[in-house]
């Protein structure tokens, strides 16, 4: 009976550690954090019965209620001075410093508080849970533009921006109208027409991934190139789906039969660790491709990837890094990455910030990132540029520009 | 028991050892039936004794069979033993558990395999290391809790240990400073739980718990605040594989890869884990922690320290679950990323309950959570022959674990006065 309830607290302990984990991380730039309603409400204000549920309230929808008090706008923080401006990003569950697809992002805020002086905070969410409840802290606080990074942040985005149409939002990896038919909005999806006060910014990744694949097919000596997922999501597939028509492009091109071991677009099964947070794991799939033969690897994994590069290292066979330049973000996985793809979130998210203190942000929109614009796009080669034969270097350049021009399809969906 | 002797009393025609038959019979059939959909007579597997790793390793020719006649006779085979048991009935039945899931084994991995092949040498080496971390954190709750003091704060130790390895083998430039300093945060950390729980009788699992909280903010901040900032303490620092030091280990076939490809760690713990078992079952120090941890009474009466035994023994435990915690940074990845060890403390637990608090056991259940797990990731690379979606491959190594250990351990009995704290009368 005893052991009985010491399981029963050991599991509630379990779930107290987890909870634990979800509490807001320190954060580097402290803002004072006003009272939830404090900009709407000034001191002299005749407070209105509606008011003074201040936890509850989203700040800037109950704000214009007294008529009594007009100096007291709603917009004010937004239209404050540059300095003031006040942006807040809310992390996917791989947080803040993974080297990879939430610090690219957060990497845009911090450009834009160093060249625009901007205030910059963000939350890290530590399940998915934590989305809305994250996002609902930053409007409550009175936050006038409000990033989210990644694909799994979709729905609560929607639901948070639907809510608080004064809030500008910017959403890496989505976009709206999200709903497919037989959808139920706000459950399935988030919204059936764009929402005007939502940027999407979304990568054509699977262009730069391309590169990277046809780079890995001409380095391969085995024939054989691996890659692997953290989870099974289409901002995650479209870097394999990529990487997959790039070798076969090259296989066409030369004559070769290198495989992709890892992904199959056309079954669209593939390799996946089922998260994006475990290095140890993230090794041994790596191991394991590479047991079968593969002699690059791209891992799609965020901070469970960065052991791929512990794999590579010791089998000496090369890796490719993803999103950001992981040559720099990873020092010690340098001497075997080939490249990186990169998805330059940094920028697109500087010049929606720009653009939201600008005046031109255009909300209901989206921005594709893509070889042409340069929103994605193959990191330099560093050490490796010694070791890439200079034909394989042109060839590259050439897909690029075919690329580009439409020549060449990239085996995955156009993004909008 | 007395439920099984009621049942063989009831019903003769279906007595246990009938029941036992028939469920081998089944076993066989689906053998013979699953593994024979999707392949075509004169298909070939291809099972690889080589890993890229080892290419200085002497080759071996794979092993090539044909996959239906594998299956069949497998198939064949499991199943008349079965009807065998259920006909006449085998004198002891303990092995033809073995044989069933060992057939059930290789003629899924054979069947997998069809018109391909994959690296049987890279699964077990896999797994190897899979289960080490694992059977590190079990052995640490087995010291703790042979002597009654229940220990989940190994997933707190474990990652405690984990940066501190890290960050002394950076600022000092010796691999092994950081690998003493894991063991003594582990160390460090369990005399906190010692004190907590057996000095001040705190409810164990509540200490344990504080712990883990405690090394979980306190190695993200840490790891945000410092290691990110100065990014030279977190580069990488692993111990050479054993095969790196020596190529002549590296070099021989089979054991070369699956053994002297690994980190020095993997070895360590496959020594602590003969010593444990030795120092708990044959030495005084391990009768004194056993006495104590099912009947301190009659162990302090005996004239044995309860509460020193009780000290050593989770201070060794975190020792060694500092050395699970060493085995992610220097015998895996060789950096640290928050939160790396991703509940492995706890999956260490659950192998320890598994292993019926043996050393053993414990190993036993690693291995099977190790195999498991290093086998779905084999299986979702050859995702063309397996049809089945990865999420659930993610869950196999959970399913197995949990189906083999039921089926096998049956009921496991912890230490008598584990989690009671001693009071002296």
């Amino acid at each position: 009976m005893r052991r009985r309830i010491f399981v029963l607290i050991a599991l509630l302990a379990l779930a107290v550690i987890a909870l634990a984990a979800c509490a807001p991380a320190p954060t580097p730039a402290h803002t004072p954090a006003p009272p939830t309603a404090a900009p709407a409400q000034p001191p002299s204000a005749p407070a209105p019965t509606t008011a003074p549920a201040p936890t509850s309230a989203p700040a800037p929808t109950t704000a214009p209620a007294p008529t009594t008090a007009p100096t007291a706008a709603p917009t004010t923080a937004a239209a404050a001075t540059t300095s003031g401006y006040k942006v807040a990003l809310v992390t996917d569950i791989g947080g803040i410093d993974d080297k990879s697809f939430n610090a690219t992002a957060w990497k845009g805020v911090q450009d834009a508080m160093t060249k625009l002086g901007v205030q910059g905070k963000y939350l890290q969410s530590r399940q998915q849970t934590d989305y809305e409840k994250n996002i609902l802290e930053f409007v409550q606080e009175g936050y006038p533009m409000i990033v989210t990074v990644g694909f799994l942040l979709g729905p609560a985005t929607a639901k948070e921006a639907l809510a608080n149409p004064n809030v500008k939002f910017a959403i890496v990896d989505y976009s709206y109208p999200d709903c497919y038919p037989g959808a139920v909005v706000g459950k399935d999806c988030g919204s059936n027409n764009p929402i005007p006060n939502v940027r999407g910014l979304v990568f054509q990744t699977d262009q730069a991934a391309f590169l990277g694949g046809y780079l890995a097919a001409g380095m391969s000596k085995t024939g054989k190139v691996g890659t692997f997922g953290g989870l099974q999501l289409p901002t995650v597939t479209i870097y394999m789906t990529g990487f997959q028509s790039g070798v076969q492009y090259y296989n066409s091109k030369h004559n070769t039969n290198v495989q992709v071991l890892g992904w199959d677009s056309k079954t669209n099964k593939g390799l996946f660790t089922g998260t994006f947070t475990d290095p140890d794991k993230g090794k041994t799939a790596a191991q394991s491709l590479i047991d079968e033969g593969a002699d690059v690897v791209l891992p799609v994994a965020g901070l469970t990837g960065n052991g791929a590069f512990t794999a590579a290292q010791q089998a000496n066979v090369y890796a490719e890094g993803v999103d950001t330049d992981q040559c720099v973000s990873v020092p010690s996985a340098c001497p075997v990455l080939l490249t990186s793809v990169e998805k330059n979130m940094d920028v697109a998210v500087f010049n929606s910030i720009q653009s939201a203190i600008n005046g031109t942000f255009q909300g209901g929109t989206n921005y594709v990132g893509t070889l042409s614009n340069g929103g994605v796009g193959l990191a330099p080669f560093h050490n490796m540029d010694s070791k890439i034969p200079a034909t394989l270097k042109t060839e590259l350049d050439q897909v690029k520009a075919d690329i580009i021009s439409g020549k060449i399809p990239t085996g995955f969906a156009t993004l909008k | 028991m007395a439920a099984v002797a009621q049942i063989g009393v009831r019903s003769e025609t279906f007595s246990r050892a009938r029941l036992l038959g028939a469920f081998y019979t089944v076993v066989g059939l689906a053998i013979l039936f699953f593994f024979s959909r999707n392949t075509h007579v004169g298909e070939l597997a291809t099972l690889g004794l080589n890993t890229v790793q080892s290419v200085k390793a002497i080759q071996l020719p794979d092993i090539i069979v044909p996959v239906l006649p594998v299956t069949a006779i497998l198939g064949a085979l499991v199943t008349l033993l079965g009807v065998w048991q259920m006909v006449r009935g085998f004198r002891t039945t303990g092995w033809l558990l073995g044989v069933a899931s060992s057939a059930f084994l290789v003629s899924f991995l054979v069947w997998a395999a069809r018109g391909t092949s994959f690296s049987l040498i890279g699964i077990l080496s896999a797994s190897l290391q899979l289960a080490t971390p694992i059977l590190l954190g079990a052995l640490s709750g087995v010291l703790c809790e042979r002597s009654a003091v229940i220990n989940i704060a190994i997933e707190g130790m474990m990652l405690g240990a984990a940066m501190t390895s890290v960050l002394v083998a950076n600022l000092t430039g010796s691999l092994w400073l950081g690998f003493f300093a894991a063991l003594a945060v582990g160390a460090l950390l369990a005399a906190w739980h010692a004190v907590m729980s057996i000095q001040f009788k705190m409810d164990q699992i509540v200490s344990g718990t504080v712990i883990n909280i405690f090394a979980t903010g306190l190695t993200s901040f840490l790891n945000q605040r410092v290691m990110q900032v100065y990014q030279n303490l977190n580069n990488q620092v692993t111990f050479p594989l054993l095969s790196q030091v020596s190529p002549e280990l590296g070099r021989i076939p089979i054991l070369g890869p699956l053994f002297f490809d690994q980190s020095p760690i993997v070895w360590m713990a496959l020594i602590l884990l003969v010593v444990i078992q030795v120092a708990l079952f044959n030495t005084r120090w391990g009768l004194r922690t056993r006495a104590v941890g099912e009947h301190p009474r009659a162990a302090d009466t005996l004239g044995i320290n309860v509460i020193r035994t009780r000290y050593i023994n989770v201070i060794l435990g975190g020792m060694v679950a500092g050395l699970g915690g060493a085995y992610f940074t220097l015998g895996s990845v060789g950096r640290f990323d928050k939160l790396m060890t991703n509940g492995r403390g706890f999956i260490a637990l659950a192998a320890m309950i598994f292993g019926n608090w043996t050393p053993v056991g414990s190993f036993a259940s690693s291995l099977i959570f190790g195999f498991a797990d290093a086998l779905q990731v084999k299986l979702q690379i050859l995702s063309g022959q397996v049809n089945i979606p990865s999420d659930f491959l993610l869950m196999l190594p959970y399913i197995v674990t949990m189906i083999a250990l039921a089926g096998v351990v049956g009921r496991v009995v912890p230490p008598a006065a584990d989690g009671q704290p001693y009071e002296k009368q």
